[in-house]
């Protein structure tokens, strides 16, 4: 499974990660280099020989002389007298291998090579910290009779471990970056509670504040307080609309109201029911919109709704008015409940049934449960909806003859109404082809489960 | 006789003009204080009764008008999304019409309830409202369970006026909000408690009493929503 990582902490690991893979290769390319150079570090045995030589020669007075000539900060040099070189020594000795080629140019002069260990730690593992020496000690018995003691140490400064202080530092700065971006991930913590609440901003209520997060940068801040403007606007734009989509609806209404009952009076029988059936595309297309712009600002009701029930009495509805329609619905269907807007759920099979009925001739209507979902199909006898028209019937105010006269059928809301109230209830509507020819419409409809 | 209680001039005129036709006594009023000087003087069989009007609306008026009288109501609204609580056990009108509607659907449903209100006559609408095995009474607030003795559970009044909030709008999602505007004024005790406590509460007593049901159920988004369909009691 992928981890599902937050931005500052995919950053954060990948500069750890590299910072650390670049430490350990320095420290892992140090260890190997001191194991190959620590033939480096020795003196020669021509020059030690050479060494002990000068000093031997050299008046016994001006021998101090002599050693200060020669001493370099690598290199230290000093005379003791007579111990010789059996005395005991802290250091370690060399294997036999190196020591064999001094004892060759020393010709015999009495010589003892150890390594000086970097701490305490080497003494107790001394394995471990063999390849970390960065100093030997020779100790040459004069013929002369005193023992010349030569320390030669490795110019790099080392630490307690037996690596270069550098590298001391490049783990201070590895610690510090992580603290670094540890201090980051807190600081872009609240974008992704900003995010967060942003996604969960209910704008058919009064905007709720976001987060304020007093201790951000102040451009986090910024941005919290322009997306509670902007939260703020666009509440007040959707409740402005819908104020004035009811307004309006509700007026025209009233006038309608009054027309409705004056109509009553035509006494042209014919004529008053077309007037009648004006006045009732005029409404529902009122009502649509309404409806669509409630869907729109999410004030759709939520209630238990037994979907069966509700595609049966507007089936029965319609049979009443001789319109050819017939439904089958599983089993499973009979108890199924939807979560959503009563009003709105009729309007959806209301207008499905109706379209199939106007423009396919019949609406055979059949209702099932799939999984977690209610599907209702709606079958028409009709030719059909050409593929590439598919798409566009879902648009508002289209229609697949390109005349919008009324004597090809209703208002133009049509589909998309039904599209955006479906999407609102979490659903989806598709269209395709019935199994006798004509257009189906499916209509899927999530399931409520009680607990 | 009918009292027609609506704003609109026109519309109670044509609404008068015509059923003085049909042979109804029609008095009209125009908005609720109108009504009620009205129903000082006479006794009309029917209200029609605009949901939108001018000062008191008519959802408060028809509260009021069942709560003391037997008056059937006709409602006229011009909301079609507020049918389901006109008609429903909060309101409790006994017909609607959404507007615009036609004269003879108007004719048609005043003497449906005429005929149904002038046969054994009903008895003042008592406020007893029946759930799975409990019974919730408006009136006398008392809160019983088939199963249980009397007053063995005990609701407070604050989480009486929540439970009748609930039971008021059954299997329907009420947001926080909207369950203190609902329950907030019509508690004795003040509401200063969070909804949250209080339906915490209640669902233990209601769990109480009826274990295993989940009567009130949580809904993505904090709503709440009353699980149990709702009849009105005997």
């Amino acid at each position: 499974m992928m981890l599902r990582l937050t931005l500052a902490a995919r950053i954060a690991m990948i500069v750890v990660m590299s910072l650390l893979a670049v430490w350990i290769a320095a420290v892992a390319s140090f260890y190997r280099w001191r194991a190959d150079e620590k033939e480096n570090m020795r003196l020669s045995p021509a020059r030690i020989a050479a060494l002990a030589e000068l000093i031997e020669q050299t008046d016994p007075s001006q021998r101090a002389l002599a050693l200060k000539a020669v001493e370099t900060s690598v290199l230290q040099p000093k005379l003791t007298p007579s111990g010789g070189a059996a005395a005991k020594y802290r250091g370690a000795a060399v294997s036999e291998s190196i020591s064999h080629a001094y004892v060759e140019a020393l010709s015999g002069r009495p010589f003892e090579m150890t390594s000086q260990p970097v701490s305490a730690l080497a003494l107790w593992f001394p394995r471990l910290m063999g390849t970390t020496v960065n100093a030997f000690e020779f100790r040459i018995g004069l013929r002369t009779g005193e023992t010349l003691v030569i320390a030669v140490h490795d110019p790099l400064v080392i630490n307690r471990l037996g690596l270069p202080v550098g590298f001391g530092a490049g783990l201070f700065g590895t610690l510090v970056a992580i603290i670094a971006l540890i201090i980051m991930q807190r600081e872009t913590k609240p974008l992704a509670r900003l995010a967060m609440a942003v996604d969960h901003v209910d704008l058919s209520f009064d905007p709720a504040p976001l987060p304020d997060a007093r201790r951000s940068a102040p451009e986090i801040r910024a941005l919290i307080a322009a997306f509670n403007r902007l939260q703020a606007r666009l509440g007040g734009m959707l409740h402005a609309r819908m104020a004035l989509i009811g307004g309006i609806s509700h007026d025209v209404r009233t006038f309608a109201a009054r027309l409705r009952l004056r109509v009553d009076r035509i006494p042209d029988e014919a004529e008053r029911r077309r007037a009648v059936a004006d006045i009732d595309d005029m409404i529902r297309l009122l009502d649509d919109a309404l409806l669509s712009s409630r869907a729109g600002a999410g004030e759709l009701s939520q209630e238990m709704v037994e979907i069966a029930a509700l595609v049966r009495s507007e089936v029965e509805d319609r049979r009443a008015q001789g319109v050819a329609v017939s439904l089958t619905s599983g089993r499973a269907a009979e108890n199924a409940i939807v979560l959503g807007d009563r009003l709105a759920l009729r309007r959806i099979v209301a207008n499905i049934t109706d379209n199939a009925f106007k423009y396919g001739g019949a609406a055979h209507l059949e209702i099932d449960v799939q999984g977690d979902r209610v599907i209702l199909f709606v079958d028409d006898e009709g030719p059909g909806i050409p593929i590439e028209q598919r798409g566009v019937i879902l648009e508002p105010f289209s229609r697949l003859e390109a005349s919008r006269s009324r004597e090809t059928g209703g208002a133009g809301l049509g589909l998309a109404i039904v599209r955006t109230l479906v999407e609102a209830h979490g659903g989806k509507v598709e269209i395709g082809e019935a199994a006798k020819g004509g257009a189906r419409v499916s209509l899927t409809l999530p399931l409520f489960d009680g607990r | 006789m009918l009292l027609v209680v609506e704003d609109d001039p026109e519309i109670g005129r044509l609404v008068g003009e015509f059923m003085r036709r049909e042979g109804f006594e029609v008095e009209i009023a125009a908005d609720g204080r109108a009504m009620d000087s009205a129903l000082q003087r006479l006794r009309p069989d029917l209200i029609i009764l605009d949901l939108m009007l001018p000062g008191e609306d008519g959802l408060s008026i028809c509260r009021r008008l069942r709560a003391s009288d037997a008056i059937p109501i006709l409602m006229l609204t011009a909301k079609s999304e507020e049918i389901d609580r006109v008609v429903g056990l909060e309101m409790g009108a006994d017909d609607y019409l959404a507007k615009p509607f036609g004269s003879r659907e108007l004719l048609a449903r005043v003497r449906a309830i005429l005929r149904r209100s002038q046969g054994p006559q009903v008895q003042p609408a008592n406020r007893r409202y029946g759930f799975d095995q409990f019974v919730l009474d408006f009136d006398a607030r008392s809160f019983e369970h088939a199963g249980l003795r009397a007053g063995s559970t005990q609701l407070t009044s604050a989480e009486f006026d929540l439970l009748a909030c609930f039971v008021q709008h059954p299997r329907r999602v009420l947001t926080r909000d909207q369950i203190l505007d609902w329950t907030r004024g019509r508690s004795s005790e003040p509401f200063d408690r969070t909804v949250d406590m209080l339906i915490s509460r209640l669902r233990k007593k209601l769990d109480a009493a009826s274990p295993g049901l989940n009567l009130i159920a949580t809904v993505r988004n904090g709503g709440y929503l009353f699980t149990a369909p709702v009849k009105r009691a005997p």
